[in-house]
């Protein structure tokens, strides 16, 4: 008898039914030049495997009849459509293996991909993992305020809230769609980025949905600043420049913009939310900043190049000087509780110190990232008024 | 343009189209002058091969052995798909017919493809003679669909097998890649039908040139050909309509037996 490396019994069943179900995987397990032995009771299998051998390009060694009167086929296993593993750990991704998850085996032969993070030092941080299980379990649901507790304010305190919460949407639309652009830009093998970037495009959406039902039936004034400033942000194309410039310095100033509305809050809801939206707002500079520093200590001078799109940006927001109004008054009024002449200059020394804690921040940011002190105060003093 | 490289194939289907604009396109990334014009039927494409209107032919089996017939063996074979060699045809039967060898076909109705089919009426009805069947005492339920086609669309296969499933005939003849893919795809009846007998192995298409080709360009377009990999998506998309992983080089001894059996019913 000859030697085969596995072994299936078909039974009596045909080609049509049912047998390929079992010769198909025995098939596919094996590598090129195994044989298969078939032991098989019918007839029909005679002139149907040598024919479905030909088809697939296996190649049919013949048939030797046993004592017990059923046949034993033997197939060696043929060159083509082996699958071929993917490796979870590889530096650099191959288009080829399209949606096929990390570890599964893939028939060569498909088609390219059209995703341009491929090499793992820039497509998967470090710690993305461990982030996104944080922020799945950390997800909140904007049912959880208490909006029955939401009284009338004061006129001026009221529009000044109505204004900073059109403000804070608005730049949280921003953060929704400039990871989203990357996200079908990442090849499947690093998906824990996507699925994490993921967490953040649904913690952006909350947040738009909870800043807007503050603000209630009324909207502020969106500024020709927050405009120019945002789609800076749209139309970065590199996903470590937009990392850098929207997750560091954008929301890492936000923690303490949010910071000082929980602070400065005229009510529960609102001090809530702000501390809410800014845990999360937490994970994504944490995000942010793992993935800089990870490319600037795999690629130093990658610096260079980071900075490079700071001054861009700066350039292409020339002429801006000082933060936007409507914002820079709401937030002074909010913090004076209300607009009595006697209170506002209260404001206006908090809305200083607002602006010296958020440079402050991000000099400790940037050097967490990997900046020199030197670079970090560059790039903090290049950062744009509008804050994200 | 006048230098490049002329191509026939018949047009038997619209992927005809993208096959060869895909072959056209990898022959010139590969350097090769290349182009191709399409014929309505095999007949017309031998006759403009031998004429000199075009450099070669992509032949069925009945159109490669006519042009070496009547270029008195002067003609170039050039190449074959992998599934063009050892092909067979089947005898499908219904199993409540009670045909247990084709001896048994007698006063049966055998439902057989195109007149111009290598694999579902010319070669299985040779070979059924061989195998000493009667084929007088046979009553043929033809399908002569896709005239020209030389059976290339397989509908008159289709036919075959549709015909011994309904019941219109006893059995039929099918070529074996056929046979063989619509089990796989689940749409053979096991409980209706089954194969009975299997006829030798013959070989299938091949390109054609005439010895006007010149050897440079013979070389250009084999080397080319043969370098068609299926695991290059852009290669494979081609491969996978054209029906072959691989191209390989020509053999001659897998048309003995339809010779015969143009000489048997005079069919050159």
């Amino acid at each position: 008898m000859s030697a085969a490396a596995v072994a299936v019994d078909g039974g009596d069943l045909t080609l049509s039914g049912g047998l390929l179900a079992l010769v198909r995987p025995a098939l596919l397990s094996m590598a090129p030049g195994g044989v298969l032995a078939l032991r098989s009771s019918s007839p029909g299998v005679r002139q149907d495997l040598p024919s479905w051998c030909r088809m697939e390009r296996h190649e049919y060694l013949g048939c030797e009849p046993q004592p017990d009167g059923r046949d034993r086929h033997l197939i060696r296993r043929g060159a083509f459509g082996v699958p071929r593993p993917t490796f979870a750990g590889v530096a650099d991704a191959d288009p080829h293996t399209g949606f096929a998850p990390a570890g599964a085996l893939v028939e060569p032969g498909g088609p390219a991909y059209p995703v341009t993070l491929t090499h793992r030092d820039l497509a998967l941080p470090p710690e993305t993992r461990v982030l996104y299980d944080q922020a799945v379990a950390a997800q909140w649901d904007v049912a959880d305020l208490a909006w029955d507790r939401v009284r009338p304010l004061p006129p001026a305190v009221e529009s000044a809230l109505v204004q900073i919460m059109t403000f804070l949407a608005e730049n949280e639309l921003s953060a929704l769609y400039v990871p989203s652009k990357f996200v079908a830009r990442l090849h499947p093998a690093f998906a824990e980025t996507a699925m994490f970037l993921a967490t953040q495009l649904m913690d952006e959406a909350r947040h738009i949905d909870v800043f807007l039902r503050r603000a209630g039936g009324a909207r502020g004034v969106s500024s020709v600043t927050t405009a120019r400033s945002l789609l800076a942000l749209l139309q970065l194309e590199d996903f470590t420049e937009a990392a850098f410039l929207l997750s560091v310095l954008g929301e890492g100033t936000f923690l303490d913009l949010l910071r000082f509305i929980e602070v400065h809050a005229p009510d529960e809801v609102t001090a809530d939310l702000a501390r809410r939206t800014r845990a999360d707002e937490a994970r994504h500079v944490h995000f942010g900043i793992a993935h800089v520093r990870h490319v600037l200590s795999v690629d130093p001078p990658a610096a260079g190049r980071l900075e490079a799109a700071v001054r861009r940006r700066s350039a292409a927001l020339a002429g801006i000087n000082g933060v936007p109004a409507p914002i820079q008054d709401a937030l002074t009024i909010l913090a004076a509780g209300g607009d009595e002449p006697a209170r506002l200059n209260r404001g206006h020394e908090a809305f200083q110190q607002l602006l010296a804690d958020m440079h402050e921040g991000r000099l400790k940011r940037l050097l967490h990232a990997g900046f020199t002190p030197a670079q970090a105060q560059v790039l903090s003093d290049l950062h744009t008024p509008n804050f994200m | 343009m006048g230098d490049a490289i002329l191509l026939g194939a018949v047009a038997y289907d619209p992927k005809v189209v993208t096959i060869w604009e895909g072959i056209r396109d990898y022959f010139r990334g590969e350097g090769v002058d290349f182009d191709f014009a399409l014929f309505s039927n095999y007949e017309r494409q031998v006759e403009e091969l031998l004429a000199g209107h075009i450099d070669i032919a992509w032949n069925t089996p009945l159109g490669h052995v006519r042009v070496q017939k009547r270029s008195g063996g002067q003609s170039r074979s050039l190449g074959m798909r992998d599934s063009d060699r050892d092909f067979h045809a089947k005898l499908i039967v219904r199993r409540d017919a009670e045909i247990r060898s084709p001896a048994d076909l007698a006063g049966r109705t055998l439902a057989v493809g195109s007149r111009d089919s290598t694999q579902a009426r010319i070669l299985p009805l040779h070979f059924l003679r061989r195998e000493g069947v009667d084929l007088d005492r046979v009553t043929l339920l033809p399908f002569d669909t896709d005239l020209g086609k030389h059976g290339d669309t397989g509908s008159s296969e289709l036919d075959v097998l549709r015909a011994v499933a309904d019941g219109r005939a006893h059995a039929g003849t099918v070529g074996d890649l056929v046979w063989v893919a619509e089990q796989a795809a689940g749409r053979v009846d096991a409980k209706l039908v089954e194969v009975l007998w299997t006829t030798p192995g013959f070989d299938h298409c091949m390109f054609d040139a005439m010895p006007s080709l010149g050897d440079a360009a013979v070389r250009a377009f084999q080397e080319a050909l043969f370098r068609m990999s299926w695991e290059v998506p852009s290669h494979r998309r081609v491969l996978e309509l054209e029906g072959l992983r691989q191209w390989l080089p020509p053999r001659e001894t897998g048309y003995v037996s339809l010779r015969a059996a143009l000489d048997e019913i005079e069919g050159w």
